[in-house]
Order: C-alpha cells, then sequence, then structure tokens
C-alpha cells in the first residue's frame, strides 16, 4: 500500500483563491514531470523546497490547462517523509480535478482521507498523538480546538507523555534495581516509592480530568431544549440558530420528533436540540416524540428549560424541573413581553438555584444574552489548554494507568511485598507505549544502569 | 577418531554450556562427543567462584528441573549458601551459593567420565565439517576428523580471544591457554554475523596477605536452601565471605592510570557488559560515588585463593597493585593472578532458530558466550537446549522450545533470537512478562514432567515430584476447607487468612492442626501460590489469550502488502518468512508488536468476510 504514489486535493472543497494538488510516494516527481510543464523549459530538475513556475499540461492533448507553482520536497524532509510534490494552481474545482485526472493517468491514485497522515505516521514522522492531532486540525470546528491540535501537533501533549513515561521508568528502574541487586544495598524503599507513585498518580489524574474539557471542545456539547407543550421552544430554536429551522405555529404539539442543529458561540460548539414538548400527548406520533425527547434530555450535557413566564407555574412545570434538577440546566422564561404570572424564583429554587434568564423569543429579545449565559453556563472548567487530551483512546490508556498506580499504592500501603506493587507499575509501561506509539521493554533495565552503579 | 559407527553429537567446548549439552544429549541415548582443550579445566569457572543469584539461581533451578547438572553439581560443590531476597515474595528469591571451583570442575569431570554413550577427548577444534549445508562432523588443530550428525559449539571466550592487561594484549581464551582463531574465522566464512564482545576478570588474591579484621563478615544462611531437587541432606556453610569499600584514594589512583587502561585508551573494540562494570568503569561513570563495595570470597577450601568481586579491571599489574595499596586491609594484600579484561568473537544469536540450531547449517547448534550471553548459568542453559534439541533433530521428533510464559529460558533463548543482542546478555528477573509465574518454588511443576518425558530425569526424582505434588495438595484442599475467625468476628478461610502480607504459612497450619508435614520448599512454594493468587489467574487468562492468539492460522495465499498500516520492512518480512502462524510472525526479529496487531486485525476481517460470503452465496 505504502508502494503507491496518492494523490488529492489539499485545499477545502469549493471555490478558492489558490488550490493545492498533493502528491507523495515513489513516482511523486515522475507524475508532476509528466503533467507540469516548466517555463524555463531548459530546467529539467526540480530543486527541493524551491518553487517552479510552470503550466499543467495534458500530456496527451498537449494543451494547458492552468498555470502553476511546482513545489518538490524532497523524501524524508517532506510532510510524509516520501517525496512530495506541491501544485499551487488557481483554486476551481474544474482545474483542480482536471490536475487530479491527470495525476492519476500518469500513475498516481487517488489519496484515501487521512492517508498522508497515515503515511507521516507510518513513516515515523509523526508519533500518533501527533498524527491523531492532525486529523483534529483538519476536521477543527472551532478556534480553542485548533489551538489546541496544532499545540499537539507540535508535540505538547506528546512531551507530557514521554516526561510521564521517563517518570514511570525511573520509578520502576528503582523499584526493579532493588529486586534485581539485593546484595548492592541500593537506596531504593517503600517510602520514597510511595511519593513517586503518588505524585505520578496526581499528574495522570490532571490529564484524565483535561478530558472532559477536552471533549466539549473536540465534540461540542449536547443541550436539549425542553419544555411543556407550547411554551415556545422552537421558536426559541429558530431564534438562537437565526434561521427558521424549526416549523413553528400556534398549535400545541406541533413539534413531533426532534432537530438537532448546530451552535456555535464563540469558539464552542453546541447542538441545540428542539423535541417535542412534555404534556398530555394528543396523538400516538407525538407520544413517541416525547419518550423520545425523555431519553434526549437524559443523555444531554445540559438543558435549557423552558417556561412561559406569561402564565403561572403549572404542576407540569414543576414535575419537569424536579425531575432533571440533578442536570446542569438553565431557565428560560419565555414570553417575557408579555405580563409575567410566573414565581420565577420559586422555580429557581425548585432547579436546585439553576440561573435562568428572561427572554422573548418571537420579539429576540434578550437572545444575544441568552447565548452569553449558554457560554457561561455550559462551557467546560477552566482547564488549561495544555492539560486537554482530545480523545477517549488516550483518556482511556491515562484512566487505566491511574488505576493501576493506584493499585500499586495500595498494596505498599498494606505491607505488601516489593515485587507486586512492581508489577502494577510494570503493567502501566505498554499503556504509555501504547499512547506514543512505540513500546521498548529493555528501557527500564538501560535506565537501571544509568542510574545505579551495580555489579560485580 | 570414530566411535564403532560414529558419533550422533559432538559438542566442542566443556564449559557450562558444553558440558550440559553433552550429558543431556548422551543421557538421552545419543553416542556423544566432548571435545575440549584441555580435560583439565572441564567446567572451569572462569571468573567469579560463585552460582546463582537472581534470575541465575531461577535457571539453575529450572535447568535442575529439566535434569541437567548444574544445580546438584553447586550443592554437591557449594561452600557457603544464601537465599537472596528472602524478605521478599517467592518470585523474586533465588539461591546462590559459593562453589569450591577445583572441586565443581572435577565432580563434573568425574560425572562426564562415567556418562554411558560419552567420549570426553581432548584436541582443539579448527574446523567444523559441512556438507551440503549440514554440520557432519569437526577436524581438530592436529588433523583428527570427528564425525557425527550435528554439531554444538560452546567456545566461550575462547572463541578468537585477545586478552588486555594495561595496554599490552595477546591471543588467549582465559589466562595463558590458547584461543580458537581458525573456528572464529570459519564462521565468518559461512556467512555468520560475527561481532566482538569484551569482559573482564578481577585479580585473585593470596588469603593469608590480607587483614580481615577491616572487612565486614557475610556469612551464609543458617538453613541453606539447595539448588538441585535432587540434592538430599544438609548442606554446610563453610567459609564466610567479606564486605569492603574502596575510597577516595583509590578512584584517584584509578582516575590518574586511564591512559593505561585499553578500554580508555581504545585498545579495546568489544562492547562491555554493563551489569559487570570494571572499577575503571565505576569511577569513570559514576564520579559522585565517594566508594564502591567489593566481596572477597574464597575460590575454594584446598586454595588461599580470594577472589575480589566488583574489582574487574584490565589495568597493568602495576597499577592493580597500586590499587590495592589504598584498601586498608588489602595494602599488603598479594596479587596472585592479575585481573584482565578480555576481547572474544560471538555469532549474532538472530542467526539461530529457537532450538539454538543456525538458520544457515543445519544440525550446527550454538550456545553460551558465542551467543552473546554472559554467566556460567545462562550458558548451562544454552547448553542444555541445544543438546535436547540436537538429540531430538537425530531423532526426527519434534523441536524442543519453551515459551517465555513457561521458563526463564524461554524468555533467555527468545530474547536472543529474536532481539539479538548489543553487549554481552544478562537475563534479569524484569525481563520476564509473568516473573510471578516463573519461580524457583514452582520450577519443578513448570518443567519436570519434560525432563521426564524427555528421560533426563531419574525415576526416583520423578516419583518423589509427584508425591511433592499431592503433598502440597492436599495442604491446599486443608487451607481452602479450615477456617478461621478474624478479630472483627468473620470467618475467613485459613487460604484467605494466609493471602494476608505478614502471615506465615507455619503458622497458619499450626493454628489449623495440619496433620501432613510439609518441608521448607513446599511452604514457600505454598506461599506463593497463595499470595499471588490473583495476580498468577489473571496472568494465566492473559497468557491463554496470547497462546490462542499465536495459533492463529495464516492462509498460505495472503497478500501482506494489502494488509492496512504495515510499513515497507514489515511487509517484507512478511514476505520472506511466510509465516504460518500469528505466533510465528511475532518471532520474526525485529517485527514490532503493532505490524503484528494489524495482521491480526487483517486477518479477523478477512474471517469475517469469508464468512458472510459463504452465507450470501447460499442465500441467506
Amino acid at each position: 500500500m505504502l508502494e503507491d504514489t496518492i494523490i488529492a486535493i489539499s485545499t477545502p472543497p469549493g471555490f478558492g483563491g489558490l488550490g493545492i494538488v498533493r502528491i507523495s510516494g515513489k513516482k511523486a516527481l515522475a507524475v508532476a514531470g509528466h503533467i507540469f510543464q516548466p517555463k524555463k523549459r531548459s530546467k529539467k530538475s526540480f530543486p527541493a523546497r524551491r518553487p517552479v513556475f510552470g503550466t499543467i499540461r495534458d500530456p496527451e492533448r498537449e494543451t494547458a490547462l492552468d498555470e502553476a507553482f511546482l513545489t518538490y520536497f524532497k523524501a524524508p524532509r517532506s510532510y510524509t517523509r516520501e517525496d512530495v510534490v506541491e501544485l499551487s494552481s488557481h483554486g476551481s474545482p474544474a482545474v483542480l480535478e482536471g490536475i487530479l485526472r491527470l495525476g492519476t493517468g500518469a500513475g498516481a491514485r487517488l489519496a484515501q482521507p487521512g492517508e498522508f497522515t497515515l503515511r507521516a505516521y507510518l513513516n515515523g514522522r509523526l508519533d500518533m498523538l501527533q498524527a491523531e492531532a492532525v486529523n483534529d486540525l483538519i476536521r477543527s470546528v472551532s478556534l480553542t480546538q485548533a489551538r489546541i491540535s496544532s499545540r499537539q501537533l507540535g508535540g505538547s501533549l506528546s512531551r507530557r507523555i514521554f516526561r510521564l513515561r521517563g517518570k514511570l521508568i525511573a520509578l520502576l528502574s528503582r523499584v526493579e534495581a532493588g529486586l534485581e541487586f539485593p546484595e548492592e544495598k541500593l537506596r531504593t524503599g517503600a517510602p520514597a516509592d510511595r511519593r513517586t507513585i503518588d505524585s505520578l498518580a496526581a499528574e495522570v489524574e490532571r490529564l484524565v480530568a483535561g478530558y472532559e474539557a477536552g471533549r466539549a471542545l473536540r465534540d461540542g456539547l449536547t443541550l436539549a431544549i425542553t419544555g411543556r407543550t407550547n411554551v415556545g421552544k422552537s421558536t426559541l430554536f429558530n431564534a438562537l440558530l437565526e434561521e427558521d429551522r424549526a416549523i413553528v405555529t400556534p398549535y400545541p404539539g406541533t413539534t413531533r420528533d426532534f432537530l438537532r442543529e448546530k451552535l456555535v458561540i464563540d469558539d464552542l460548539v453546541f447542538h441545540l436540540v428542539d423535541m417535542a414538548g412534555l404534556g398530555k400527548p394528543a396523538h400516538p406520533v407525538e407520544k413517541t416524540g416525547i419518550a423520545r425527547g425523555q431519553k434526549i434530555a437524559r443523555d444531554a450535557d445540559g438543558l435549557l428549560v423552558v417556561l412561559d413566564a406569561s402564565r403561572k407555574e403549572s404542576g407540569e412545570d414543576e414535575r419537569l424541573v424536579r425531575k432533571y434538577r440533578a442536570k446542569k440546566m438553565l431557565l428560560v422564561f419565555n414570553k417575557s413581553d408579555l405580563p409575567g404570572k410566573i414565581d420565577r424564583r420559586m422555580v429557581r429554587e425548585l432547579a436546585g438555584g439553576s440561573p435562568s434568564i428572561d427572554v422573548s423569543a418571537l420579539k429576540g429579545r434578550n437572545i444575544d444574552k441568552l447565548r452569553e449565559a449558554i457560554r457561561g453556563h455550559f462551557a467546560p472548567g477552566p482547564a488549561k489548554e495544555e492539560d486537554v487530551i482530545l480523545h477517549a483512546r488516550q483518556k482511556d490508556l491515562l484512566q487505566a494507568i491511574l488505576e493501576a498506580l493506584g493499585r500499586a499504592a495500595g498494596l505498599l500501603a498494606k505491607g505488601h511485598s516489593v515485587e507486586l506493587y512492581a508489577e502494577e507499575i510494570r503493567s502501566c509501561l505498554p499503556l504509555v507505549g501504547e499512547l506514543t506509539g512505540q513500546v521498548r521493554i529493555g528501557e527500564v533495565i538501560d535506565d537501571i544502569f544509568g542510574r545505579f552503579c551495580v555489579g560485580k | 577418531m570414530k566411535a564403532a559407527d560414529g558419533f550422533d553429537v559432538i559438542v566442542v567446548g566443556a564449559g557450562h554450556a558444553g558440558c550440559e549439552a553433552a550429558a543431556a544429549a548422551s543421557a538421552m541415548g545419543l553416542r556423544t562427543c566432548l571435545v575440549t582443550i584441555h580435560l583439565e579445566t572441564i567446567a572451569q569457572m572462569s571468573c567469579n567462584p560463585a552460582v546463582g543469584g537472581l534470575a541465575k539461581g531461577h535457571l539453575v533451578r529450572e535447568i535442575d528441573a529439566l535434569g541437567g547438572l548444574m544445580g546438584l553439581l553447586a550443592d554437591e560443590t557449594g561452600i557457603q549458601f544464601r537465599l537472596l531476597n528472602r524478605s521478599r515474595g517467592g518470585a523474586v528469591q533465588a539461591p546462590r551459593a559459593q562453589c569450591d571451583k577445583a572441586a565443581y570442575r572435577l565432580a563434573m569431570k568425574y560425572k562426564l567420565e562415567r556418562m554411558p554413550n560419552l567420549t570426553v577427548f581432548q584436541g582443539i577444534v579448527a574446523k567444523v565439517l559441512v556438507t551440503r549445508g549440514a554440520a557432519r562432523g569437526v577436524e581438530t588443530l592436529d588433523g583428527t576428523r570427528i564425525e557425527g550428525k550435528a554439531v554444538i559449539l560452546t567456545p566461550g571466550t575462547f572463541l578468537n580471544g585477545t586478552i588486555h592487561i594495561g595496554l599490552r594484549n595477546y591471543p588467549a581464551g582465559r589466562a595463558n591457554e590458547p584461543p580458537s582463531v581458525d573456528l572464529a574465522e570459519q564462521l565468518k566464512k559461512l556467512g555468520m554475523r560475527v561481532f566482538r564482545l569484551k569482559t573482564g576478570t578481577p585479580m585473585r588474591l593470596d588469603r593469608d596477605t590480607i587483614d580481615w579484621s577491616s572487612f565486614t563478615p557475610q556469612p551464609g544462611d543458617a538453613e541453606p536452601v539447595p539448588f538441585s531437587y535432587r540434592t538430599s541432606g544438609h548442606l554446610q556453610n563453610k567459609v564466610i565471605c567479606y564486605l569492603g569499600y574502596t575510597n577516595a584514594a583509590t578512584h584517584a589512583v584509578v582516575r590518574r592510570n586511564l591512559d593505561k587502561s585499553p578500554l580508555y585508551g581504545g585498545k579495546i573494540k568489544g562492547i562491555g557488559p554493563r551489569y559487570c562494570p570494571s572499577i575503571e568503569d565505576k569511577v569513570v561513570k559514576f564520579p559522585q560515588r565517594t566508594r564502591h563495595q567489593f566481596f572477597l570470597e574464597p575460590e575454594g577450601l584446598e586454595t588461599t585463593e580470594i577472589y575480589i568481586n566488583g574489582m574487574s579491571s584490565s589495568l597493568p599489574y602495576d597499577v592493580q597493585r597500586e590499587i590495592l595499596g589504598t584498601i586498608p586491609g588489602l595494602d599488603k594484600a598479594k596479587i596472585m593472578r592479575p585481573a584482565y579484561g578480555i576481547e572474544y568473537d560471538a555469532v549474532s544469536p538472530t542467526e539461530l532458530l529457537a532450538t539454538l540450531e543456525t538458520k544457515k547449517i543445519r544440525r550446527l547448534y550454538l550456545a553460551g558466550q558465542i551467543n552473546g550471553t554472559s554467566g556460567y548459568e545462562e550458558a548451562a542453559a544454552q547448553g542444555l537446549m541445544a543438546g535436547i534439541n540436537a538429540a531430538l533433530s537425530i531423532r526426527k521428533k519434534a523441536p524442543f522450545v519453551l515459551r517465555r510464559d513457561e521458563a526463564y529460558i524461554g524468555v533467555l533463548i527468545d530474547d536472543l533470537v529474536t532481539t539479538g543482542v548489543e553487549e554481552p546478555y544478562r537475563l534479569f528477573t524484569s525481563r520476564a512478562e509473568y516473573r510471578l509465574l516463573l519461580r524457583i518454588d514452582n520450577a519443578d511443576r513448570r518443567l519436570m514432567e519434560y525432563g521426564w518425558e524427555l528421560g533426563l530425569v531419574p525415576k526416583n526424582t520423578w516419583k518423589e515430584y509427584q508425591e511433592k505434588r499431592d503433598r502440597v495438595e492436599s495442604a491446599f484442599s486443608f487451607l481452602r476447607k479450615n477456617r478461621l475467625k478474624s478479630a472483627a468476628g468473620d470467618s475467613v478461610t485459613l487460604f484467605e487468612h494466609l493471602k494476608k502480607p505478614e502471615i506465615g504459612l507455619r503458622s497458619v497450619l499450626e493454628y489449623g492442626k495440619f496433620p501432613g508435614a510439609l518441608s521448607d520448599e513446599e511452604c514457600r512454594h505454598i506461599e506463593s501460590e497463595t499470595k499471588y493468587e490473583g495476580y498468577i489467574k489473571k496472568q494465566e487468562r492473559e497468557i491463554a489469550k496470547s497462546v490462542r492468539s499465536d495459533s492463529m492460522k495464516i492462509p498460505v495465499n495472503v497478500d501482506f502488502s494489502k494488509v492496512s498500516g504495515l510499513t515497507r520492512e514489515a511487509i517484507e518480512k512478511f514476505e520472506e518468512k511466510r509465516p504460518a502462524t500469528l505466533g510465528e510472525a511475532r518471532k520474526i526479529p525485529g517485527m514490532t508488536p503493532a505490524a503484528v496487531q494489524n495482521l491480526s486485525l487483517y486477518l479477523e476481517i478477512q474471517a469475517k468476510r469469508e464468512v458472510s460470503r459463504a452465507r450470501v452465496s447460499r442465500g441467506t
């Protein structure tokens, strides 16, 4: 598979000022040379990393397709560590696809999604964390996420994991040296081991805690709009999205199924779900809708509980608020343009002190404030950006390390013999190795000899 | 030279590897010839007068469980015994014995001379006779041809050895003994990758010139633990070792004379073992240390020679004397044999199959230092396995290969043949993935049945083992059946109670009035099995899983280039070796776990597709 030379458009789809087609593999230069004619005809070879101006030509028809710059990145000094050629031309889809067609005609194969990055990883250019970060960077929806991804691409997470790995190896090498060289009277022992294990665990825990914040950035948070029928949920939904996405009628029970739309506030992504109001269903379809809505509300990261401020709170409202009081919620008193009848304080208390805001979805009043409130209330805690771990896989591995360290500390505290807690620490190494895509077993032994003067 | 109608196995070299190889092959009924340079130096301990230690003591137990000789002889000729890590758990305890070197040599010679099927022969082997890609015998320097069906080479440091002392050097396999130069040349010509290693040995001092009051005595154990399951009767400590330290003056002498060190002067090119550093290395690499410990160990009962463990050096003789002069108690000590460094050739063990047979020449086996290892125990273990496999091959039987989860021998050989070595290889317990399973207290349970089936374990030893197994079983059922009330008032089985770190088996059995009698050895076994129970179960599950995965078949027509995520290198290696199972794929030298994982995933997906295709074609 790595034998093929691959080609793809690497700028986003659609019209743009510039478009880049990237070719990677052994035959990259040959393919490009076949379809690219340098302006200075005398030029027979392409210098590395220096753009050469010329035209893209169809070798069969002898016609010029577009003007372009060719930049050659010689292996291994390229993104994929293979020979890479970038053809940058005008960004019209017709031109770019034309170049692709010519390229595949000249022996390249269309790249699969992510294949350039995969090659960079397989050729050792990126470690796994960096490869994942590239993928995130390409797909990043928000600025914060893009910033974190680019930092991980630079290896800040990798560096932290490598530091963690180094500390684990140091701990294990001390423990193992004490076991392997009992006659050497090395300064090893349980109290120091205990301190190291605890501080390592604290560090891993910080990384794991960053995961929740990371997930919010990566996947966005799901916010369910819930409330009785006819309190204006769909109107609010449309108002927040600034488009008429949901059908709004004066009749209760209009929304039977749910709608899901992306709402970006500043640099955070929220998935806003509008759904059937709670209440006595008038129709079997509505009944199913309500059941589904309840499940969505249960699974959501947060709730916008919409109440009709112009009416006295009903038993239905109270049940609803009470039911979800354990969840993170924001109370939205809608229809605040009408004279108010609802007992706001009472409802807030019922909701366990959740914040509230008055809006009029119909008149568009306070919608900006609502957006701010959503951002403020539901945004993840103040995790430092470099703490953020973006993938469930990474979190699961760190969680497993944390658990093993916890067991080690437990065994140590109960006075179990060294080789038992050593076993738990040993079990962390392949986990860290999985995080960085590298495993070397002899490293602990190497470390022992670097650290201790042992042997006859 | 010929036996009546030729030999089966020819073993070259009678060190710790060669002796075990020859003993195993002849015990398995093969006509065996053991060729060595000097009959006087059979089983010579070239360096320290001790057997065992962590991982090494484990190896000796395993050798013993398979019917090998080292443990039995170490017990017989031991003069001081210690069980290391006594205060820790069973998995990291290991026996170590100081041996009387001369007695060990003689005991081995005595044993080998009396083995049926075994001829011991003095000669320097210059050449392996190879016909049609298979070893068919050897030829000595004086032209004697010895023919056989398999050859096992165990030349140790004699393979193209060079001794260094100061900036002088001379060809030798051990002080003043001629090396095997021709053999090294031939191995290179056969296309084997040969590289250079280095090791060293400290000076031997005259006991009567040491002021012993300057050092701390290190007595043996009150209750010595034997290596061998076959050793009966009580072992006795007959000598005491002593502990001492170097000082700043010692280090100053070393530093001042580094220009006379062949290692630091660039004369020695071979790579030395980091776990056996010379005093020069210790001083240079750990400049912050103000002292280094050493042990004074008697070389035997009949000699006044004292081995100074920790003082290996290749500095010139006069510097060695100056070094001793800085240490109170050794300042008047006379050097009987100077310390020296030695460089020798080794063959990259990736040239070997797991049976220790070379890949290039059939029926040619390599064992011991030639494979890049160091240590008597590592050598003996390989010798035993090479002897067994040569015999099995001649008998046309399936090879005998131990897995990493079965024995340290398996870890050792697997490390050698799959990873290769860069420095002299020493076994450590940390090299084993399943350390809690590979214990001295269960080596018999892990391996003795193999030894019995191979015909290496004597009948009475096998019978005793079975009786022991029954006693242990009855003790376990007693522990599981009987209960005691804890301080909190709840009732737990004795087995559960014994799991607590501070509880010992003797007190539990006494409390429960166990009717039988158990040896210390059996107690240690039961304690380990109990205290490690959770971990043992978990690791056994992991092993079962990996054994299952290893046995996964790779279809002969699989196109490795279709497997996604494989590096070019991995594809090439798979194409070249065409492994039949995932286990074989895993064992390809240099293969990464990730590549095997990708292959495994690919095979699983293909198998699933196969199933769904079959369904479609049946119209379901």
